[in-house]
């Protein structure tokens, strides 16, 4: 597994270089400033943007919902890596590095969990933003690994993360529904929701 | 141009700017908007939504640790909602006085839960005036009904 994971890596890295502007775009895609500040946005516009009051507010939970999902899996990936380090590509093998050279653990992903998470959270509440977020996740994920900084699994064991996360916000999304609508019409009294 | 977090900060109020007047636009709640027209609305949301992304990409060199200078992931969350936070704020004041004139009586005099859709009519400062005031009148009753056995 490990084997085909390295092969994997060296086969999308092996890239770099072939093509100026791929590794361009690559290395803004890979950034830590780009997707996740584009999901946050959109989150943004989701809270803002439905006219039906109904709908609204199911928008404004998911919204919620996928804060919390990007949360626990922050915390889940913090908490796994107590217990595993793995050395980044670039620590291991001769790679093609378009990126800095991070210090934390290459597994899991901690940057695709959150992307992930959010993305995973989102799809609950409209679904084409979640599939336009999970796009642009997987682009994200897939850039960092032609960047250099992560092999796919860890780019996948991020994202397994964020589904087992989700599922967590769901369930706590569900038994706190009470306090959610309390909170967004408390908010609506203020025109902010 | 100024610290990481001063650039990334800026980068994001110029950025959700763009995002508010986009979505204020496709929701319809024109006292929240800077221009009435849906179509100027909404190319002026998307060209802040960009503006803010290329001033922070193309001023400076943005892929650098968090120990170099960069931000950590908490440290961005936080800069994020600061940004956000205080972009709702101007976006809300500033349309406010683009808008003082839409101040009509609204629904929330008989809806107090009116949210958003109160915008669609009356400017920001004075729905959320008459929100306030209600919710003076009445959060023990209000609040009674949630937390009471």
């Amino acid at each position: 597994m490990a084997n085909l994971d390295e092969a994997l890596f060296l086969a999308i890295n092996g890239f770099v270089g072939t093509l100026p502007a791929l590794d361009r775009a690559a290395s803004l895609v890979a950034s830590d400033y780009l997707v996740p500040k584009a999901l946050a946005l959109a989150l943004v516009a989701m809270w803002f943007m439905e006219p039906d009051r109904d709908a609204r507010m199911r928008h404004q939970i998911g919204v919620i919902t996928a804060l919390a999902a990007m949360s626990l899996s922050g915390l889940a990936v913090f908490i796994i890596n107590i217990f595993y380090f793995r050395p980044r590509p670039f620590a291991d093998m001769d790679a093609n590095l378009l990126f800095y050279r991070p210090t934390d653990s290459s597994f899991p992903s901690n940057a695709a969990a959150a992307a992930f998470g959010l993305a995973f959270g989102a799809c609950g509440a409209r679904r084409n933003f979640g599939i336009a977020f999970i796009i642009a996740a997987a682009l994200y994920g897939l850039a960092r690994v032609y960047a250099g900084v992560h092999y796919p699994m860890d780019i996948a064991g991020g994202a397994i993360i964020a589904a087992a996360a989700t599922w967590t916000a769901f369930r706590m999304r569900d038994a706190l529904m009470p306090v959610l609508t309390l909170a967004i019409r408390l908010a609506r009294v203020f025109r902010l929701a | 141009m100024f610290t990481f977090a001063t650039d990334y900060f800026i980068g994001v109020f110029i950025s959700t700017l763009g995002a508010l007047q986009f979505a204020f636009s496709v929701g319809g709640f024109r006292a929240a908007l800077f221009f009435k027209g849906a179509l100027a609305a909404r190319t002026l949301g998307l060209a802040l939504a960009v503006a803010g992304f290329a001033l922070f990409f193309e001023t400076e060199f943005r892929n650098i640790n968090d120990y170099e200078g960069g931000l950590d992931s908490p440290a961005q969350a936080l800069f994020f909602f600061y940004g956000a936070l205080a972009a709702l704020g101007f976006t809300l004041a500033l349309a406010s006085l683009i808008n003082r004139r839409m101040n009509a009586p609204e629904d929330g005099d008989d809806d107090p839960e009116a949210g958003l859709d109160a915008l669609r009519e009356t400017n920001y400062a004075a729905s959320a005036a008459r929100g306030a005031a209600h919710w003076r009148r009445h959060w023990r009753t209000w609040t009674k009904r949630y937390f009471s056995p």
